[in-house]
Parts: structure tokens; sequence; C-alpha cells
């Protein structure tokens, strides 16, 4: 009743107060603003997810890009009763793994990409954790902090850095990861701890 | 319980499971300093990584994939915009236009219905009607005929029946498409040289 209204009325409807399947719907009836605001729900977490797995600005932007031209020219294929976000994961996480196998790139400094020639190039690559409302010394310490953990994340095993990203910086059930990632719930379960293993023993100095 | 909490159980009140298997791990945790130590720990690294911020690509990134995005809009969804484009803007308007088409309709209703109990009249109507363009058209082509061939041929026309007509029609339309090929050929022959 919420998607015939909107139909109805496409030009004073707010699409940022539907649902994603909704828009989802109203997208496969070639609607481009419903195409431009599931982008726009989705750049920041996809791009991060995708980011934080291959640590390369560039590179994360082309398998984003990737990411959304794929699942958008193929909206017709997606089904409601399932979560939009779900899907959207699955083909950036099936992305980058590939790219990952390709590239075999799955360990980079915090301070930037690999493949960076220069210092300034070095910076542009760079993980930038601050956060804009914190002291100069709240903030060294955050980023510190926030580097560290950025640092110890690259240091996972892709897998665990998928699994350990989608639950707790998505905030995705183990359910919904494992049907996003197409592993047994077991394996993701297994999956997580070892990462929240990891990544404890990898900053243990930082709690000293 | 008499020793220190499993992975996995840190794991459990980490994920904040509940249940009854979890009360007797609770009730653990709230004597032994170790394994409160250990479960805070796992904690705050939890919170860290929900605070961890997202980034944001370039400014020009949804332009970048929105050029590559086909977007396609279904028949149907067109044939109701075109319809909507139709419609009024305002409520007022809208009421108006709604009012107009009920009546509109309500009339033809009427009228369909009236026509249906007199079967017979309209009937004898439309044969009338028939009959008298069928007059018109047969009229025209003898004049035409007449000026083309001149009166004989008419007669000939009327004395032979419906496929002395056919025939004639035939042979007006070959000689048509001759004579439209001819001046297709004078047109363009000069151009070809």
């Amino acid at each position: 009743m919420t998607v015939s209204l909107q139909i109805a009325l496409p030009s004073s409807y707010d699409l940022s107060t539907l649902p994603d399947a909704d828009v989802a719907t109203l997208a496969k009836e070639g609607r481009e603003a419903a195409f431009r605001e599931l982008v726009h729900r989705y750049e920041r977490p996809v791009f991060s997810l995708i980011f934080r797995m291959v640590r390369d600005r560039e590179t994360a932007e082309d398998l984003a890009q990737d990411t959304f031209v794929r699942v958008l020219n193929h909206i017709d294929r997606y089904r409601p009763e399932f979560k939009f976000s779900s899907w959207l994961f699955k083909i950036a996480n099936n992305l980058t793994i590939d790219h990952l196998r390709k590239r075999q790139l799955d360990t980079i400094s915090i301070e930037g990409s690999p493949h960076a020639a220069t210092t300034a190039e070095a910076e542009a690559t760079s993980v930038d954790v601050r956060s804009h409302d914190e002291s100069p010394l709240e903030e060294i310490e955050s980023r510190e902090l926030g580097s560290a953990i950025e640092g110890a994340i690259a240091q996972l095993r892709p897998e665990y850095r998928s699994c350990i990203l989608l639950r707790h910086v998505e905030g995705r059930s183990y359910e919904e990861i494992a049907a996003t990632l197409d592993l047994p719930l077991g394996t993701v379960k297994t999956y997580i701890h070892r990462a929240r293993h990891e990544l404890r023993e990898a900053l243990a100095h930082l709690r000293t | 319980m008499d020793r220190h909490l499993l992975p996995e159980e840190i794991d459990q009140l980490l994920d904040g499971d509940v249940g009854f298997g979890t009360a007797p791990l609770k009730t653990h945790v709230r004597a032994c300093a170790a394994c409160r130590a250990e479960l805070d720990d796992a904690r705050a690294l939890v919170r860290q990584l929900e605070h961890m911020p997202h980034f944001q690509p370039s400014a020009l990134f949804a332009d970048r994939v929105m050029a590559q995005v086909q977007v396609f809009v279904p028949w149907h969804v067109t044939a109701l915009d075109t319809l909507r484009g139709f419609m009024p803007r305002t409520r007022t308007a809208r009421a108006f236009a709604w009012g107009g088409f009920g009546s509109a309709a309500l009339v033809l209703t009427a009228l369909s219905l009236w026509l249906l109990t007199r079967l017979d009249a309209v009937i004898f109507a439309i044969d009338m009607v028939v009959g008298r363009v069928r007059a018109a058209v047969g009229s025209s082509l003898a004049d035409m005929v007449a000026a083309l061939f001149g009166s004989t041929a008419v007669h000939a026309f009327r004395t032979s029946g419906t496929v002395g007509l056919w025939m004639g029609l035939t042979v007006l339309l070959l000689l048509a498409a001759v004579t439209a090929r001819a001046m297709r050929a004078v047109v363009t022959g000069p151009r070809r040289r």
C-alpha cells in the first residue's frame, strides 16, 4: 500500500523513509531516484567493508562501484523476502575475496597502500580513524588505538575479516552473516571467535 | 563451577545469549576476578569495533555508479506515468476531473442500456448508414472509372458483377504500381548518371 501510494505520487514522496525492500521495488520499476537512494544508503558501509579488506582506496572504490553496478543492473532478480543489504554485502564480499585471491593482497599497513610510490600517495591511501569531537590528547590516543585496531584487522585472514566486520561494524546477526557469506552457521561462529581472540592478542600491548 | 570460563563461554556472554545455560556462567563471572577481567577485556574490544567509523567514498561515487546502471522502465510503468501526466495537480481539480469522468461513464452506460432495449432500431440505423456509405463509394468509383475509361467501362463493370469489380480493381492497382515505378525511374535516373 505504501509503495502504490508512492508510485502514485513519485515526485512528492520521501524515499529515505521507505524500507529497503520498497525502494528496491521502485528501482525495479525504473525509478532512477530509487537507484540513487540505494547507492546513498549503502555506499559508506559497502565501501568501508571493502576498504578494510583491500586497504587501498582506489581498489576499494572500483570494487564498490562494481558491486553496485552488478546489483543495480540485476535489480529485477531481487526478491523482497530477503534483506537487500545481505545481497549487496554478499556481492561485495565475493568480488573482494576474488580480488584478494587474484592479487594476494591480504595484509597491508594502516599507513597506506603498498602500491603507493610517494609519501603523498601513501598518505592519500592511509586510513583516517580520527573522531571529530576529541581533545588533541584523546585524538592521539584514539588515533593510536584506532590505527592499532585497523592494523590488527588487516592482519586477520580475509574470511575472519569479513565475519568480524559484518558482525561488529555492520551489526549483522550470525545467521545473516552465514547467509551473506554462504558459510555454515557453526563456521561463522568459529571464525568470529578466532578473529576476536586474534584481535585481543594483537591489541594486548595497548592494555598493559 | 570449579573452573574458569572457556573461550566459547566468554563468547556466549559477549553475544548476550540468554537461557538457563548462561545463569551459572554469570554467577561464576561475578565470583571470579580473572574471568571477569577476561570478559571485560572482550567487551572493550567489541565496543571499539562497534565504534569504528565508516569511510566515505569519493564525492562522485554515486554518479559513476549511475553512469553504468541501465535504468529500464517497464511499459506498464510508462503507460501509468503518461496517464498520471494528464491528472490535475490540485485536489479540487482532481475532484472535478473524477466527477466529470464519473458523469460521462454514467451517461454512456445509460445510453448503452437504452440502445440495448431498442436493438431492432439500432440494426436498422446501422444498415441504413452502411447502405449510404456503400452507395457513395460506388458512385465515386463509377465517376472515376468513367473519367478514365469512359461510360462503356462503367457499364461493363456493372454487368459483370463482383468478379468484374475485383478484376477492374486489380488492373487499376497494377497500373498504379507501374506508373509509380516509371515515375521513380524518371526521377532517380539523372542522379545515377
